[in-house]
């Protein structure tokens, strides 16, 4: 008979349930919208930060006593030391892995070029690594262990993924050609431009590099010339060998377990505070991995970059969340006040239903249900249309639709009747406290 | 047997500026029908309610069927309502989405379970057999008020309460809706019926007469006639 009821009263009142259900469904996708974009965009704001540069140096750790002057480095030679190049992959293999967006090898030194000293560097460009990395399982000394999804095929990264806001007057350079980038300063200095070759010098060993593109970064790199990291090895005449190892990851800003582990070290946290912080993309957790990662190495956090990036990230985050929740405020409100509009206007309903002998409970129930089944229609609505509206978005602001999460959706489906019975529950008591024969004798 | 108890029941509205009930004392016997009777505003309504449990009151005592109904909470007088009293009222106050047997249905949804079968077998008794599925706005008055006579009994109350229940009938409408009464009151049914018209009242056991919240007479001795009513005649 409840349903019954239910249907015979939403069916006569179709017009105030359509209306209802619109402003629910309203309130629904604007939720789904608003709260699908503030999760993702935390995410695509830190891989959009990410172009423009590292965050983390990896250096040997018995790091050279290396003098730069300007532009310009200078290293003793019985002070050298070095990473091995072909370790590099190893990268891929640590438990946030796929927090590593992309990172770039070193190995520079001070040559002549047409009279001039200026740096040379040898890097990978867009350099292809084969990655074979199997799904891993990281277990902890808390007991507990967790798999890391399997990074199937290659994968491409160097100087052009790890710094895209670099622009080139020309082209990049491509792995195996051979060609160089020399700085836009440089560049002016020699008369030297695209098109043309370069022909260096050190200690008596030339090397001739094809000029594919001048490069303008605002920086020191606009006095320096970029190289193939091969070419560079060769004629440093240090093969498989790298400097320094440029990171770029995204990473979770610092709260006061992170800042707890850098104080006393992560191997002094309790066992379970250790797995959180091995299993939080904190800066410090990714440099440990690295450091765990390759042989002889020390990460180095870049944390001003990193600290700069989370502070933008946090302030865009609170925005973003302060102005759905006010949206959502506003929109729930529309449709709590519908709702008791609806309820008010069944008030000699309520009335005539006590006098036949319900009591708060059933008629409550009556009401209720119907209120509810609305709000979940609307809800149903409301977050399918939530979910275009959340692809748009994304697609209009960051060119990549946003898929909104599972239970997102499930939790907008649980909250938009709650909203609808919450504007219900006030008139519903109002209506219910009226004694029968004064509601009835007011019709 | 006496059904009703009322002693000394006040009702005061808008903070004790209005007495809209004064000090009434009455009994009223299982299988009576009583006529409350007097001009509007006189009481005779908000007496109805009290002793319905629809309302409560300022000062003094009912007890129905040996129900303090004055000292009920909210929960107990929901289920006294529903398990003792049958309510008619004036303007049928049908609920219009719902058909005529949805209409009784409903009264027995809040009393125990539904039952369509039986809720159209009480709707046959009031000769609407082929009403069944007709709404309110598709019936006569007339019809209406039988559907809502229907529905007061359906949970086989012990006191019936009618409030003006002709005063919205045209006069065939209410002759037949007058003759369900009679016919509910030969078959024993307490009846507490509100009316200002004599001629209804007539037909009872026994009037009260209220005038400002007061009972200004009680008895059989009214000025009217009733022997025509009394024998099922019309009135003209």
């Amino acid at each position: 008979m409840l349903w019954r009821l239910v249907r015979r009263s939403m069916r006569e009142r179709r017009a105030h349930v359509a209306l209802t259900l619109l402003a629910v469904a309203v309130t629904a996708a604007l939720a789904t919208a608003l709260l699908g974009v503030t999760f993702a965009i935390r995410e695509r704001m830190a891989r959009e930060l990410r172009a423009f540069g590292a965050n983390i140096l990896i250096v040997p750790r018995s790091a050279p006593l290396a003098v730069t002057v300007g532009s310009l480095r200078y290293v003793p030679s019985q002070e050298e030391a070095y990473l091995e190049e072909s370790e590099l992959a190893r990268l891929k293999t640590i438990f946030w892995r796929h927090n590593i967006v992309a990172f770039a090898p070193f190995l520079s030194r001070t040559v002549e070029v047409a009279g001039q000293r200026a740096l040379l560097v040898g890097t990978w460009f867009d350099k292809r690594v084969d990655v074979p990395v199997p799904s891993r399982r990281f277990s902890f000394a808390s007991g507990a262990s967790r798999e890391v999804a399997a990074v199937e095929g290659g994968w491409n990264t160097g100087l052009e993924a790890l710094v895209p806001s670099w622009q080139v007057d020309g082209r990049w350079v491509r792995e195996g050609s051979g060609g160089a980038l020399v700085g836009r300063a440089l560049a002016a200095r020699l008369a030297i431009e695209p098109g043309q070759t370069l022909e260096v010098e050190l200690e008596g060993r030339r090397a001739r590099f094809p000029v594919h593109g001048l490069l303008r970064t605002g920086g020191v790199e606009e006095d320096q010339i970029f190289v193939e990291l091969a070419a560079a090895q060769a004629l440093f005449g240090r093969p498989g060998r790298v400097e320094k190892v440029q990171v770029s990851a995204l990473v979770t800003p610092d709260n006061a377990l992170a800042v707890r582990a850098r104080t006393v070290g992560p191997e002094s946290l309790p066992p379970s505070e250790y797995e959180t912080w091995y299993c939080t993309p904190y800066l410090d957790s990714i440099v440990f991995q690295i450091e765990e990662a390759l042989t002889g190495a020390r990460g180095t956090a870049i944390r001003q970059v990193a600290e700069a990036e989370q502070a933008f990230l946090g302030k865009v985050t609170g925005v973003f969340v302060l102005s759905s929740a006010l949206g959502l405020a506003t929109a729930g409100l529309g449709v709590a006040a519908t709702t008791a509009r609806a309820i008010f206007e069944r008030r000699a309903e309520v009335g005539l239903m006590k006098a036949l002998g319900g009591d708060r409970r059933q008629i409550a129930r009556l009401l209720l249900v119907e209120a509810g089944v609305t709000g979940l229609g609307g809800g149903i609505v409301g977050a399918l249309l939530g979910v275009a509206l959340t692809r748009v978005i994304g697609l209009w602001v960051f060119a990549t639709p946003i898929e909104s999460h599972v239970l997102l959706l499930l939790a907008i489906l649980g909250v938009a009747p709650g909203v609808a019975l919450l504007g219900a529950l006030g008139p519903l008591r109002a209506a219910l406290a009226v004694p029968a024969a004064t509601t009835l004798s007011a019709e | 047997m006496t059904l009703i108890v009322v002693r000394d029941l006040t009702k005061e509205y808008d903070g004790r500026k209005l007495r809209a009930l004064d000090r009434v004392s009455l009994d009223v016997a299982s299988g009576e029908w009583l006529a409350l009777m007097g001009p509007s505003g006189s009481g005779k309504t908000t007496l109805l309610n009290l002793i319905a449990g629809l309302d409560t009151p300022t000062s003094g005592t009912v007890v129905v069927d040996g129900a303090p109904v004055h000292a009920l909470d909210e929960a107990e007088r929901a289920r006294f309502r529903r398990d003792t009293v049958g309510v008619v009222f004036q303007h049928f106050h049908l609920i219009p989405y719902l058909t005529a047997v949805e209409n009784v249905m409903l009264a027995q949804y809040f009393h125990s379970l539904a039952d369509e079968a039986e809720a159209a077998d009480a709707l046959v008794r009031v000769g609407l057999g082929d009403r069944l599925h007709h709404r309110p706005p598709e019936l006569s008055g007339g019809e209406q008020q039988r559907v809502a006579i229907a529905r007061a009994l359906i949970n086989q109350p012990k006191l019936v309460v009618a409030d003006e229940p002709t005063g919205n009938l045209d006069a065939d409408n209410e002759a037949v809706v007058l003759e369900t009464f009679q016919k509910l009151h030969a078959q024993g049914h307490t009846i507490l019926l509100v009316t200002h018209d004599p001629r209804v009242g007539a037909l009872a056991d026994r009037r009260i007469s209220l005038d400002h919240g007061r009972i200004m007479s009680a008895g059989l001795e009214m000025d009217f006639d009733n022997a025509r009513w009394k024998r099922g005649e019309r009135q003209s």
